[in-house]
Formats: C-alpha cells, sequence, structure tokens
C-alpha cells in the first residue's frame, strides 16, 4: 500500500461558528501524487489549505500530514511542506534578494541556495528580473517570482493554491511541467485551480469542491467516463437572448454567455431540434452550432450546478 | 544551523528596516536633546541631582537614552504591519518555524536597534555637554536594562498592532502614547514633593520613569537600592507585557 502524505478524515470547519464552509471533507493523497482541488469561487479549496498547513485550527474531524497529525506536530509538519499561498506574498526587495532571504530563512547552505537561485531565474524566466523590487513586478511576475521561491528548499509535500493565475500560456506549460517533474522525482503536490484543463494535464486525481463539500473524485479519465455520457450542445448565435425563457424552456444546464449558449445534457438529440424551433421563433440566428463530447470543464459545470 | 529566530532576525534587519524609520530613532531624541538641552538652559542654569549641580542637558541625557526602547518597539511593531501588508505574515507563519520565533525576531531587532540607538544618544551626549559614563560596568548594566525595556515596549505594541485595525490608527495611537510616556515620567524633569499629586502618580504608573531613574543614577554612577526596585518593578513588566504579546499573537488576525 502507498504512502499516505495527506490523510483527511471527515473535516469540518468555520469561520463565524454557524455556516461549515467545509463541510465533511475527506481525502487521501499518496507520496508523489499530484492531487487536485477544483472549485468555484467559496467552495472551500483555500480553507482546507489553511487547515492542512496548520494555519487554521482542526473544528471537527482529523488531519494528518506526513504521518503527523496537525493538530499536534504543526511545527515538524512545517518544516517539511513547501505552500504557495493564493495571496500575494513578497519581501519588500529585489527578485534576488527575495530568494537569498528565503533561501536563509530556510537555512539552506550557501553552495546549493547559489545554484538553486540560478535554476529558478533560468526556469521561471526571471533572470532579467533579477534587480527589479518585487512590489514593481507586474501581476504574472509577482506570481512567478512566488511559485519560483517555494523551490528554493528541500520539501516533501507542496502546497499550491492557484499558482498559475494571471500567467502567460507559454509560462503557464512550463511552470505546470516542472511542478511535474518534481513530482516524479518523489513530491507530493496537492494543487488548486479553477481551470480545468490544467488540472485535466497536471493532476493524478481530482477532486471537485462544491459549497464545502467533495461532490466528485477521481482521475481525470474516472470523472470523464463517469458523465461522459454527457453531451454538449453548442450554439453561436447573433440577436438578444432571454436567459429566463430559455432556462424555463430547458431545464437541463443551460449556460449563456453573451451571444453564445451551452447546454450539457445526456440526450441533446432530444433537445436539439426543439433548440432550434425555438431559436427560430425568438427571431435568433444560428451562426455556428455544433455537438461535443464533455470535456472536464463539462463536467465541473455539471457536478457543480 | 542559525536557530530559526535569529534567522527570523536577519531577515527582519535586511527587509523591514527602512532608512526613514531609522533617522526617526535617532532623529527625535537627539532633537529633545539639542533643542530641549540648550534652549532650557536658558531657563534651568542647572539641575541639583544627588548633591551636585549638572546642566539641564546632562540631566535629560540618560532620559533620551530610555526612550530608545521606547522607539525601537514601536518599530518593532510596524514591522508586523508591513509582513501583514505584503503577505508575508501568513506566509512566515506556514514556514519552518514555532510561531513563537516570529515574535522573537521582532524582539531581537528592537534589542538591536535601542542598544544602538543609546550608544549614538551617548555620542550626542558626549559632544553636546562633554559628559561621560565613567565605569564599563555602569554602561553594561544601562545596556541590560535597555534589553529588558526592549521586551516590555516591543510586546507592548506587538499587542497593540494585533487589537488595531488600521495602520492609520495604529500610528495615531503610537504618537499619542509616545506623548503621554515622555512627558508623564522622569525624563524631561525631576519627579519629587513638589510634582502635583496626580502627575506624580500617572509618572510612578510609567514604566519609562523606572527606567529612566535607573538609567539616570547608572549614567550618574550613583547606585542605591532604590535602583534595584526600578529594575525589579521593569522586569517584571516586561515578563508580563511578552506573556500577554505572545497570546494574543496566538490570535492575531491575518
Ligand atoms: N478569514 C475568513 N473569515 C471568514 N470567512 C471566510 C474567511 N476566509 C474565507 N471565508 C469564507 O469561507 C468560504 C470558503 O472560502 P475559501 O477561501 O476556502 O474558498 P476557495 O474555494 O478558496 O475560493 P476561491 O476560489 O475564491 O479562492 C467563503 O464563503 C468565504 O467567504
Ligand atoms: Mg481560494
Amino acid at each position: 500500500m502507498p504512502e499516505k502524505v495527506i490523510e483527511v478524515e471527515h473535516l469540518r470547519q468555520t469561520y463565524d461558528g454557524r455556516t461549515f464552509v467545509v463541510d465533511d471533507v475527506s481525502f487521501n493523497v499518496a507520496k508523489g501524487e499530484i492531487y487536485g482541488l477544483l472549485g468555484k469561487n467559496g467552495a472551500g479549496k483555500t480553507t482546507t489549505i489553511r487547515t492542512m498547513t496548520t494555519i487554521l485550527p482542526v473544528h471537527y474531524g482529523k488531519v494528518r500530514i506526513l504521518g503527523m497529525d496537525v493538530s499536534e506536530n504543526a511545527e515538524k509538519i512545517r518544516r517539511r511542506i513547501g505552500v504557495v499561498l493564493q495571496n500575494e506574498s513578497f519581501d519588500f526587495a529585489s527578485v534576488e534578494r527575495n530568494l537569498k532571504v528565503y533561501g536563509m530563512l530556510w537555512d539552506v547552505p550557501r553552495e546549493v541556495l547559489k545554484a538553486r537561485i540560478e535554476e529558478v531565474l533560468e526556469v521561471f524566466d526571471l533572470g532579467p528580473l533579477r534587480k527589479v523590487r518585487a512590489m514593481e513586478l507586474s501581476g504574472g511576475q509577482k506570481k512567478r517570482l512566488q511559485v519560483a521561491r517555494e523551490f528554493i528548499h528541500d520539501m516533501d509535500l507542496l502546497f499550491l493554491d492557484e499558482p498559475t493565475v494571471g500567467l502567460d500560456p507559454i509560462m503557464r506549460r512550463s511552470v505546470l511541467n516542472y511542478i511535474r517533474d518534481k513530482a516524479r522525482r518523489g513530491l507530493t503536490v496537492l494543487y488548486t485551480t479553477q481551470i480545468m484543463e490544467e488540472a485535466d494535464y497536471l493532476c493524478d486525481r481530482i477532486a471537485i469542491m462544491n459549497r464545502g463539500k467533495i461532490v466528485a473524485e477521481g482521475t481525470s479519465s474516472d470523472l470523464k467516463a463517469k458523465y461522459g455520457d454527457l453531451k454538449t450542445i453548442h450554439v453561436v448565435v447573433s440577436g438578444d437572448i432571454d436567459y429566463e425563457s430559455l432556462k424555463s424552456k430547458f431545464p437541463e444546464d443551460v449556460i449563456v454567455d453573451n451571444e453564445e449558449i451551452r447546454i450539457v445534457s445526456k440526450n441533446v438529440e432530444d433537445i436539439l431540434p426543439d433548440l432550434i424551433i425555438y431559436l427560430k421563433t425568438k427571431d435568433i440566428r444560428i451562426e455556428r452550432i455544433s455537438v461535443e463530447e464533455s470535456s472536464l470543464d463539462d463536467v465541473f459545470l455539471k457536478v457543480v450546478s | 544551523m542559525m536557530p530559526p529566530s535569529l534567522r527570523l532576525t536577519a531577515r527582519n534587519l535586511i527587509i523591514n528596516t527602512d532608512p526613514g524609520t531609522l533617522l526617526f530613532l535617532i532623529g527625535l531624541p537627539s532633537f529633545y536633546l539639542i533643542v530641549l538641552g540648550l534652549m532650557f538652559q536658558a531657563l534651568i542654569p542647572n539641575v541639583v541631582f544627588d548633591g551636585r549641580s549638572i546642566s539641564y542637558a546632562q540631566f535629560l541625557s540618560p532620559g533620551v537614552v530610555a526612550m530608545q526602547p521606547f522607539i525601537a518597539g514601536s518599530i518593532g511593531g510596524s514591522m508586523l504591519w508591513s509582513d501583514r501588508r505584503w503577505g508575508m505574515f501568513e506566509q512566515l507563519l506556514v514556514g519552518p518555524f514555532h510561531r513563537i520565533d516570529y515574535l522573537l525576531g521582532i524582539i531581537y531587532v528592537s534589542m538591536i536597534f535601542s542598544v544602538g540607538g543609546a550608544l549614538l544618544m551617548f555620542l550626542v551626549s558626549y559632544l553636546l555637554t562633554g559628559f561621560v559614563v565613567h565605569y564599563l560596568v555602569n554602561i553594561l548594566l544601562i545596556i541590560v536594562v535597555l534589553l529588558v525595556s526592549s521586551i516590555l515596549f516591543t510586546s507592548l505594541f506587538l499587542v497593540l498592532s494585533v487589537f488595531i485595525r488600521t495602520i492609520q490608527t495604529y500610528n495615531t495611537v503610537t504618537m499619542f502614547i509616545f506623548f503621554i510616556l515622555d512627558f508623564a515620567s522622569s525624563a524631561f524633569y525631576p519627579i519629587n514633593g513638589r510634582t502635583p499629586l496626580g502627575l506624580r502618580i500617572v509618572s510612578y504608573a510609567n514604566p519609562l520613569t523606572y527606567i529612566v531613574n535607573s538609567v539616570r543614577d547608572m549614567m550618574f554612577a550613583r547606585l542605591t537600592g532604590s535602583d534595584l526596585v526600578y529594575v525589579g518593578v521593569v522586569v517584571i513588566l516586561s515578563a508580563l507585557f511578552f506573556v500577554f504579546a505572545a497570546l494574543s499573537y496566538r490570535k492575531a488576525k491575518i
């Protein structure tokens, strides 16, 4: 049986003592695994991470990290984990100094530190910015610094709370590849994101959270298979769409975005003719229409709605 | 391997030390010493202290030395603010430290600043009045008092930082406390039978009075039993404030 690095059992967390923003969450993560937590804003991802990283006390349930209970061994756990916070965090200093000081805080030996700084400057494309003060960086550059900094020290488990927000597609890909490479060498990663294809690309297993609960869990192909008989009708129209009337006509999962309509359903064959007739009676012109296999995105939308 | 609290201290020295605040640390008390010391000379030709007649500037110099831990403490408190502002507070809380290490990291920096500031005050005072502390042992005693007082004031300001919601309020409160503690103490004038009773009570409830009194006695090489009491009060208050700071900081909002 593989070594369990994260064990969360029936975790319930509350900020105000009344509503549980994490509500009976249980999952395990094995050594070397990349585990993705997905969910809408406010689903409870960050609260779960804050609990696992010893910032928040456990209200109900049990959380063990690297075999140790977070309520008893917080400091021992912290010495073996890395955390990239969702919020911005950096020192009031240049990029290079941020990395150096962080290395000093982690007691990284001088020679090792030097080599690692050069490595992350290269991987995260921060070399040209090494002398720039952190607060003068662009949003994406700050995020890169924050992720890069965490790879300065050794760790057994890394928490990444939406680390790719604001990164351009090229940078995003190279950051994901770097994380994957580290995981192949034994690093365990807990990763949160809103971007499904990212989770699809990176994560060995995915849990989808909604309102404090895990509503689906599995590998991305598990999830697609489970909800895989779903198909998506995608229509691009010109003309105003009345969301309410559309919704009442097609109670399936209808998503309207400007002049695009998406309907996720198991029986698109029945819906499609009705939809075309509906649009015709409303004088809405169809520019483009397609029926697609559901993507992980669709799975997400389906399970959280 | 460096202990975690010292690593955090080194970080605070490298990152959280702003030349502007340091200037304040040294500037304001120097200003007191130079301006007040020289201006009041016209009004107060000399002060009788321990049967000797000394100049007002000489009387004032222990006062400005004793202010250093107070100013250093307020700078320490503001480090918590800037760490919160740049998101580093939460980041350090998930770092490889005990929670108390973060507090110690700030207290140690305040100690360094207050001793450094005090040495500078000695220098300014020497240039101004030609006054020197004669005995090495007295200088060492003064340093001990300054170190202990740094714990007191840094803890006080850390508690304030935890409970006050905005940096503006924090700064206003700091200035207010600064004013009260400085002027309702024995820093600027002797507290004796001619001091109005109300002010005398405030002065004796003010930790700065005990610090100033003991530093003054040490500078003028006139140690008595009451200095033991002064130092005792400072030590007890420091211990209390430290415990209070450690407790309230556990509740600190991130
Ligand atoms: N410090 C706090 N005090 C009170 N309530 C909070 C606090 N932090 C989060 N919450 C509430 O807890 C719920 C879960 O928040 P959390 O930050 O865990 O969500 P999330 O899944 O990380 O969302 P996002 O994708 O927006 O980061 C939200 O409803 C939020 O309002
Ligand atoms: Mg979050």
